[in-house]
């Protein structure tokens, strides 16, 4: 009986702790579901701080606001249901005005513009229900007709600082405008920024062009052209529109083009004696060098951001699949295992993606998988999607989405690697064959 | 039958063993939830007397502890002029357009708007009392309820009242004959055609003012009890080595009672918090990075149920950056502040329990698939 009686006593012992424990300290709960909806923000008019400046302020406010509003991650309050105005950029903010309909971040800004054509533009954002400053107060300057690359500035700032990832507004897109019907159909290179604002033709239509590639820095592009009347490729300064025919080999074709990350390497396609494999090109240099030689076709190739590989795809299993070899070629890794087609892999710029066409049961679909060619999912759904090209944040897809029929055109779509916020980005016609720049230092 | 005894009491101790460390006893307090579910019947009166409470709270600008002035001394202000970058040369070809847009200089501005912070002064003589009713009406809130119903509910039977002009003059005299009470025919008067709710409840509400909240758990007072009873040592000596082993056990946890007052929150009541908070905890703008970090964030409550938001910090973080851990945690100060404006539906006798909470926010669910 004394041992029983001693066991007991050790259990409780024990035990006492326990419940010692639990009955001190802070009350401790734990959170797991949340809700996912945009967050609301209010961008009211930025302050002029002079007369030329007036018609920038507002402008300026509204820009930001559709660049973050069409993130699908934030919602803009509209202007109506404002309860307090802004009106000195320094003045103290309101925070219960703001509170009160539920603006949970809010932008003041104001604009100065000179007589010699240059205008400046600064910003402030709050987290109204913290009723504290988000970051420092930034000012930018630069000339009247960059106005909307400010906005664009602003609002990439106020982007990272309540996502915490990187932004996208202040980039552009380099794509293949078309007009006529399918049949006799005009192609032109054009750039513009990342929402289809300031379109520029960088060509005329008297060659079909195709694939237009950013270099990592922005300032080049690589397209293929039938201008010779085979595909070639040609790099194209975008600032002075020059350009000039890369690697002219007499009986081959080249295309499919791409930079590598240090802006010097490019890998393509080059098609000879009915045979397409894979290339890099030194552009300093000129040197050449063979990475893959399969009688099968392998094509689209992509660097991935620290250039140590590239992914690309191959019919060399029957059908169109996914592969991975190092970037100096050697043995190539099959990493696409999925049903049906898959073709134009192109890595993410952080690396842990690779966004591709899939081709399946008669549709074609957008998707990513991981670089393993795990957790594979499709992104879209459509009669043809094709083509896709990643933000400079690795946040957002853009392709080309073509519709049925023989009027059917082709449109450039937007969407998150979530695959919520579908939406067509505006061009002045049609548009194909998009590829997203880095952010414009 | 030493045997019989040996293997008797072996089953009995891991009988005791299981009890102890399988969690039965930890689970107790869920059984005398059942019993303090008890219903308590809540008049209509009661209620609106409770719910009446809440407009207080929002009335009051949610306690702004004006921010630190973080200003660092404005160092240079815009007088730099914008580093120049030329503009890229126009592009030789017809699109002469913006093709060189120049976005040159990036400054930060004087840091700390003075909005902020300077401003804090001004306004602050508002906010900041109103900050501090809120702290300190905690407990008002419900007395205060009781007066302002009655006070809406005088003014409405008189809107009513004129319906009858006839029944006015009666009223007139009144005041004359205040002691004889014939008000009562009058009172009847205005109850029947004016909105019975409000002068029912203006009448009513003072027996419930007192009852503050309805009692959910009145057995768990019997720990401390439990812990009161080391206090008397006498008995234990006269009882057997067991009772008395068992006894001391128990003593040593008696020292539990010193700490928070009142029982702890049942599930029911930690569960009602944490929905309440997830209802705002928004992760649709976070980073994917920020969705893979988990952050611990301390606040202190007031004895309303609203958060001190100037109390409200990140304990710790894992799983992802420090600035990943930083959106993560606004986000989830942003919940805290948000839906806790209008004061969390937490026990008052309880608020020793609940004055700290550490609430651990782990998005693992709400990653992107």
């Amino acid at each position: 009986m004394r041992n029983l009686a001693s066991l007991v006593l050790l259990l409780l012992a024990f035990a006492a702790p326990l419940s010692a424990q639990e009955r001190s300290g802070p009350l401790r709960i734990t959170i797991t579901e949340g809700v996912i909806e945009p967050l609301p923000f209010a961008a009211p008019a930025f302050i002029a701080e002079n007369p030329a400046a007036g018609e920038f302020a507002r402008d300026i406010a509204q820009v930001i606001a559709d660049d973050l509003a069409g993130t699908g991650l934030f919602r803009q309050i509209p202007a109506e249901a404002f309860i307090s105005r802004i009106t000195s950029f320094d003045a103290p903010v309101q925070y219960a005005d703001w509170k009160a309909i539920n603006a949970q971040a809010l932008i003041t800004g104001a604009v100065s513009a000179g007589t010699d054509g240059r205008m400046t533009v600064k910003f402030r954002v709050f987290d109204v229900f913290a009723q504290a400053q988000l970051g420092d107060g930034l000012q930018f300057g630069g000339s009247t007709g960059s106005w909307r690359r400010m906005a664009h500035k602003v609002a990439d700032a106020v982007y990272s600082r309540i996502t915490g990832e990187g932004a996208y507004f202040d980039s552009r897109v380099v794509f293949v405008a078309e007009s006529g019907p399918k049949d006799a159909r005009k192609k032109r290179l054009a750039i513009m920024d990342y929402d289809g604002a300031n379109v520029q033709y960088l060509t005329d239509d008297r060659s079909i062009v195709l694939a237009p590639r950013f270099s990592p820095t922005g300032d080049r592009v690589l397209y293929t052209s039938y201008e010779s009347g085979f595909p070639r490729i040609y790099e194209m300064n975008v600032a002075s529109v020059t350009r000039r025919a890369l690697d002219e080999q007499p009986g081959t074709m080249t295309f499919a083009p791409r930079f590598g990350p240090d802006g010097q390497a490019v890998v393509f396609s080059l098609s000879s004696g009915g045979n397409t494999d894979l290339y890099k090109l030194n552009l300093a240099s000129g040197a050449r060098q063979r990475l893959t030689s399969a009688p099968s076709i392998e094509t689209a190739p992509s660097f991935s951001p620290d250039g140590s590989q590239i992914v690309f795809e191959s019919d060399r299993s029957g059908n169109q699949q996914l592969y991975i070899m190092p970037s100096g070629g050697g043995e190539a890794q099959r990493i696409s295992f999925g049903k049906g087609r898959y073709s134009t892999p192109v890595w993410s710029p952080r690396g842990d993606l690779i966004a591709f066409t899939k081709q399946y049961q008669g549709r074609f679909h957008i998707g990513v998988m991981r670089v393993d060619g795990s957790e594979e999912r499709l992104l879209t759904s459509s009669f043809l999607d094709e083509g896709p090209t990643w933000s400079p944040n690795g946040r957002v897809i853009m392709f080309s989405r073509e519709s049925q029929g023989a009027q059917g055109s082709s449109t450039l779509y937007s969407v998150d690697i979530t695959g919520r916020n579908l939406k067509r980005v505006p061009t002045p016609g049609g548009a194909s064959d998009p590829s997203w720049s880095p952010l414009q230092k | 039958m030493q045997t019989g005894t040996y293997i008797s009491g072996a089953a009995h101790a891991a009988l005791i063993a299981w009890v102890l460390f399988g969690g039965a006893l930890q689970k107790k307090p869920a059984a005398p939830m059942p019993e303090n579910m008890n219903v308590s019947v809540i008049s209509a009166a009661e209620l609106a007397a409770m719910s009446a409470r809440q407009p207080d709270a929002p009335a009051d600008a949610p306690a702004p502890p004006p921010v630190p002035p973080q200003e660092n001394a404005p160092q240079a202000p815009a007088a730099e002029p914008p580093v120049k970058t030329t503009d890229a040369p126009s592009p030789k070809a017809p699109p002469a357009a913006d093709a060189s847009p120049d976005v040159t200089a990036i400054e930060p501005l004087p840091k700390a708007p003075s909005g902020e912070t300077a401003p804090a002064a001004p306004p602050s003589p508002d906010t900041q009392t109103s900050a501090r009713l809120v702290v300190k009406t905690p407990q008002p809130p419900q007395q205060q309820a009781a007066p302002r119903v009655a006070p809406k509910a005088a003014p409405a039977p008189p809107k009513d009242a004129q319906i009858s002009d006839q029944a006015q003059k009666e009223v007139a005299p009144d005041p004359l004959a205040a002691d004889k009470t014939p008000q009562k025919p009058k009172e009847a008067k205005a109850p029947a055609q004016a909105a019975t709710e409000i002068v029912t409840e203006a009448e009513k509400p003072k027996a419930p003012l007192k009852s503050q909240r309805p009692k959910t758990r009145p057995s768990r007072p019997a720990a401390p009890k439990v812990a009161a009873n080391p206090a008397k040592p006498p008995k234990p000596p006269a009882k057997s080595a067991t009772d008395s082993a068992v006894a001391a056990a128990l003593a040593a946890t008696a020292p539990a009672p010193a700490a928070p007052s009142g029982p702890p929150l049942t599930g029911g009541e930690k569960d009602a918090l944490r929905v309440a908070v997830q209802a705002c905890w928004n992760v649709g703008s976070l980073s994917s990075e920020a969705l893979a970090t988990t952050v611990v964030v301390g606040v202190s409550m007031n004895r309303d149920g609203t958060p001190d938001a100037g109390s409200i910090r990140m304990l710790s973080s894992e799983g992802g950056s420090a600035a990943a851990a930083k959106q993560a945690y606004e986000t989830a100060r942003r919940a805290i502040i948000r839906c806790g404006a209008g004061g969390y539906n937490l026990p008052v006798e309880k608020y020793g329990r609940w004055q700290d909470i550490e609430m651990t926010f782990n998005p693992e669910k709400m990653r992107i698939k």
